[in-house]
């Protein structure tokens, strides 16, 4: 045995034994689990959403214990959106007796992945903000969706270009990505069936800077309008990029570039006339969200996209607990399908067969004047 | 010379390692716990691969987790379209990540250090942007979902004997015991490896390539099979990965983990078998032990890195190779004169 | 002029003004690299901290001095972001890579891995984890003719590279220390044995070359106009293909690589499909080094005997 020393690996392996069976303490608060993406990239939106939903929690804790003598808790953890990382959190959260729901993911692609351990663990999901169709698609009972999907935002936003703006040309852009393509081909999709043209559809790398080269390329086709399926960090960019080569058709983009930050950085007078869809109406707008919009932002600053369905996602969850009076996961997966005209600070929200939220309207903006000013309000489509 | 057969003495060090090992789900069934068991069995499973051409051969490769995609997605399409049991699946994907491993191989390994450590970076770039695009086979970024789990053919006495299927599920356990099973065939596999002659030719490159090539070694052949035995282990570990997660997307197989592999290749300890598994249980389980920081967790990640390598330069285990080789050639040396 | 030939020449210009933001990142990669053979990963993320540092000093400039002519302010900035990254990059060398200088060329590398997820998460935790909009120094002034365009920002972007690349060319050919590093990088023991202090030399190489990539922080944020924690990954990535490319460890090599691939880049995701303009790039790169191993000027240096 001269070559090989088991020891040190059979000392680590001790160790975490030891880190294991630490175990979980008795305790009676009531967890949430909260996954989303807290550092990498997308660290923003994740920070956005757990700070909404830490809100939310301190409110309940105010309001008095949810049964019995429990208070309520947040176990936050970092999928990295990467679906590996969403596995392994998922697993972690369904292992914790005390989480009673779960919260997340944020990802489409994580949120997917996830929902299958959710299902076996027999305990109910609800994601604020993934928006790919597909996920209620697989029929899994635990899953809800508090957001209108892609195939509910994209066919709005084609029908608002062509009826409203009489615009029958357009290029499309999005950043490969689950959200940004999905988003795109749906809107491509009925653009094409209203009659539409679309001249060119290209992807981008999210986190690349340079888009000179390609939208001098999307100059020579002369579209009209531009729809852009992604997030604001690279739209800011396509806009700034774009006047600066002298192409002027308006912008237009989802709920993933619905952010008053896009403005800051493509600045008031460039991002003027850009239109965006949004799911919901605007919490700045909505009486019943004001006053949460500005306790938010005296708080932590300026409010994340998604805040808001972090904030009523995890309402809802407490308020299924307290029916259920009990932190049994099946109960709690009970009283959330139960719920009845949940009433958020974004509306009055119900889930159907599916899990997804019913009735989800789209409010359409446009930026004017440095704000993002709602113009009208789609139902969408019955399906 | 010493025999190279698979010695008795490699099987009882893989035995001591593994068996232990494969006690933690019988009294540990928490699905979490479980479920690290088998990413970190993925990964030790990449590191191994890794080591062996990092490690035995000294050459530099930045894109690994392209093999490990090609395994990934080759399983993906294969039981989606064709419905291939994952049994057959498993060697398919390890051959066929093999073949993308001779390909890139074979111009890329005549450069040497570190212009193949760029062409194989360029590579794994490459296959995870055309997965990315290529929508109409890969579904693009929203990926392959709806891959088959692996079956198994149980025996039933009931009624006279015949066999029942029975499906893995999400309960990780069954996937932490393939994938034990894989990392200890693996660890048997790269063991009577490296005592043969090929092992040989391969630490002789690694020490010095001219020299080698002067004692009739065929440098190149022995550098192409490396990196075909090392893309063939990623292929199968992306099998497993496919089959485990059963939705695979391009953003799981980016460069961020073929430097992670890396990683726990050297802080390991290079060149060393147990080495590999050990660094990919360090920083596998690492950053899971740091999930409490939450936003601060990868900033203490990056610090635990940069501290564990000024203490311990050469690896948890490292130094230790030389030392082997060294007693090799005495024991030999002693065998010529007796 | 006929459109075609327009859209081309503009095109040529899109990719000229991000390759010279690759050359100047790239040549600290081909420095670091020449004097002791190591890939510093972390060296994307001291330009994406020379970014973040030119941020900061528009934010000091704006509280402290009010509005002043854009080149003083230009100057200012270039200042105190070369100061800043030469200080980060001289404190990295010493903590992480020093220690290591004997140990096995892969562990620094490690090391250095470790200091771009710790760079990266600090600056992070620091300036929040929101995209960041960094005020227009430069004005916004363009000159058109036909269709092709092309702005003040990106005269500062040719004449700030061009300049800074023959200052170092010099440098490097003429100064002692210039030769000392290339001294070093031929070959370190008989460097050491002609009384080159090899820690001076390179402790000066990361601050020069910790320098020169900050200076293409500055030059991105006020390109692009927005900074983000993540920029140094992609930046980085494309910066050390650029550097291998032209050969690594050849200093004019670095420049003509990280202009080439801009070039190349341009013109790929003009003309053939911005999605798939990576994946031709590292094409071309991979049947470079294939063709010639060294890349475009890397010197063919013979194996030891």
């Amino acid at each position: 045995m001269r070559t090989f020393k088991p020891r040190s690996l059979v000392i680590f392996f001790v160790l975490l034994l030891g880190a294991w069976t630490n175990g979980f303490a008795k305790d009676e608060t009531v967890y949430i689990g909260l996954a989303a993406p807290l550092t990498g990239d997308q660290a923003y939106i994740g920070i956005g959403l757990l700070q909404g939903a830490q809100m939310a929690v301190e409110d309940a804790n105010i309001k008095g214990p949810v049964f019995g003598l429990s208070g309520i808790k947040l176990l936050a953890l970092d999928d990295q959106h990467n679906p590996t990382q969403a596995v392994l959190a998922a697993n972690r959260l369904i292992s914790d007796p005390r989480v009673a729901g779960i919260v997340g993911h944020f990802n489409s692609s994580c949120t997917k992945a996830a929902s299958a351990i959710y299902h076996e663990a027999r305990i109910a999901q609800i994601t604020p903000a993934s928006t790919n169709p597909e996920i209620s698609r697989q029929g899994f009972d635990t899953f809800f969706r508090m957001c209108a999907t892609d195939d509910v935002q994209g066919p709005t936003a084609a029908h608002f270009v062509y009826d409203r703006l009489k615009i029958r040309k357009i290029a499309v852009i999005d950043d490969k990505t689950t959200y940004g393509k999905g988003l795109a081909d749906e809107f491509e999709k009925k653009f094409k069936a209203l009659g539409g043209t679309v001249v060119s559809h290209d992807g981008i790398t999210q986190g690349e800077k340079d888009f000179a080269p390609l939208l001098t390329k999307i100059r020579s086709l002369e579209p009209e309008l531009l729809y852009y399926g992604g997030v604001y960090p690279e739209l800011s960019l396509l806009i700034k990029q774009s006047r600066k080569l002298g192409l002027h058709a308006p912008w237009m983009g989802g709920d993933g570039i619905f952010d008053v930050t896009l403005i800051k950085l493509a600045t008031p007078e460039l991002s003027e006339g850009t239109f965006s869809t949004m799911l919901g109406v605007d919490p700045r707008s909505f009486p019943r969200a004001r006053d949460f919009v500005a306790r938010y932002e005296a708080r932590f600053g300026e409010i994340g996209s998604f805040s808001a369905y972090a904030y009523d996602t995890v309402n809802l969850l407490i308020e299924a607990i307290r029916r259920a009076g009990t932190s049994d996961r099946e109960a709690v997966l009970r009283e959330v399908r139960n719920t009845r005209d949940f009433q958020g600070v974004l509306g009055t929200v119900n889930f159907d067969e599916k899990g997804d939220a019913v009735n989800q309207s789209v409010g359409i903006y446009k930026v004017e004047n440095g704000k993002f000013v709602f113009l009208e309000e789609a139902k969408p489509e019955v399906r | 010379m010493e025999r190279i057969s698979l010695k008795k003495s490699n099987l009882f060090k893989v035995a001591t390692v593994f068996l232990p090992l494969a006690l933690i789900p019988l009294f540990d069934h928490n699905p979490y716990h479980l479920d690290l068991f088998t990413t970190v069995g993925i990964y030790a499973l990449l590191a191994m691969g890794l080591n062996v051409v990092v490690g035995f051969a000294g050459l530099l490769n930045l894109g690994y987790a392209a093999f490990f995609a090609i395994g990934a997605y080759t399983y993906a399409l294969l039981s989606l379209h064709w419905h291939c049991p994952f049994w057959l699946g498993l060697p398919i994907a390890g051959l066929v990540s093999m073949f993308f491993g001779f390909l890139i191989g074979m111009p890329s390994i005549r450069v040497r250090g570190d212009y193949l450590a760029i062409t194989t970076l360029g590579f794994g770039e490459i296959v995870r942007i055309a997965f990315n695009n290529l929508d109409a086979w890969t579904g693009g970024p929203n990926g392959l979902l709806g891959i088959a789990r692996p079956k198994l053919w149980v025996p039933s006495f009931e009624g006279g004997l015949h066999f029942e299927t029975w499906s893995f599920s999400v309960n990780p356990a069954p996937y932490g015991y393939l994938v034990l099973g894989l990392v200890a065939g693996t660890a048997c596999l790269l063991l009577r490896l490296s005592d043969s002659k090929f092992g040989r030719a391969l630490v002789a490159i690694r020490e010095d390539e001219l020299a080698a090539s002067c004692m009739g070694i065929p440098t190149l052949k022995v550098k192409l099979y490396a990196f075909g035995v090392s893309s063939f282990i990623a292929g199968i570990a992306g099998c497993v990965f496919a089959a485990k997660q059963t939705i695979i997307t391009p953003d799981s197989f980016d460069f961020v983990l073929s430097v992670l592999i890396l990683a726990m290749v050297v802080l390991g300890g290079l060149g060393n078998l147990w080495g590999a598994v050990l660094g990919a249980a360090v920083l596998g389980t690492l950053p899971e032990l740091l999930r409490e920081f939450a936003d601060y967790r990868m900033l203490v990640f990056g610090l635990i890195m940069i501290l564990m390598m000024i203490f311990r330069p050469q690896g948890i285990l490292g130094g230790q190779l030389i030392q082997r080789e060294l007693d090799v050639r005495h024991k030999e040396s002693a065998d010529g004169a007796s | 002029m006929n459109a075609a030939l327009e859209l081309f020449i503009q095109q040529l210009i899109n990719g000229l003004t991000l390759g010279m933001v690759y050359a100047l990142i790239a040549l600290g990669y081909t420095m670091v690299y020449g004097v002791i053979q190591l890939i510093n990963f972390a060296h994307g993320e001291v330009f994406m901290v020379g970014a973040y540092l030119a941020l900061t000093a528009i934010w000091i400039l704006a509280a402290l001095a009010g509005p002043l002519p854009f080149w003083v302010s230009f100057a200012a900035l270039l200042v105190f972001s070369m100061a800043g990254s030469a200080l980060l990059g001289a404190t990295i060398e010493k903590v992480a890579y020093k220690p290591l200088r004997n140990s096995p060329r892969l562990t620094a590398l490690i090391t250095s891995i470790g200091v771009s997820f710790f760079l990266q998460n600090a600056v992070m935790l620091i300036y929040r984890s929101k995209e960041q909009s960094v005020p227009e120094i430069i004005p916004h002034v363009q000159v058109s003719l036909g269709r092709i365009s092309f702005s003040l920002i990106q005269g500062v972007i040719f004449l700030t590279s061009i300049g800074l690349m023959i200052f170092l060319t010099w440098f490097v050919k003429n100064t002692k220390l210039g030769k000392a590093m290339r001294a070093l990088a031929e070959d370190p023991e008989a460097a050491c044995l002609m009384g080159i202090s090899v820690d001076r030399v390179i402790r000066v190489t990361f601050i020069l070359g910790s320098a020169l990539a900050s200076v293409a922080g500055v030059l991105f944020a006020l390109y692009y106009g927005s900074v983000n924690f993540h920029d140094g990954y992609l930046a980085g990535l494309k910066a050390f293909t650029a550097a291998v490319f032209g050969g690594i460890g050849s200093i004019p090599g670095a420049m003509l690589g990280g202009v080439l691939l801009g070039v190349f880049e341009g013109l790929g995701a003009g003309y053939i499909s911005s999605q798939w303009k990576d994946v031709f790039a590292f094409l071309l790169l991979v049947a470079v080094l294939i063709s010639k191993p060294s890349g475009l000027l890397g010197e063919n240096i013979p194996e030891k005997v």
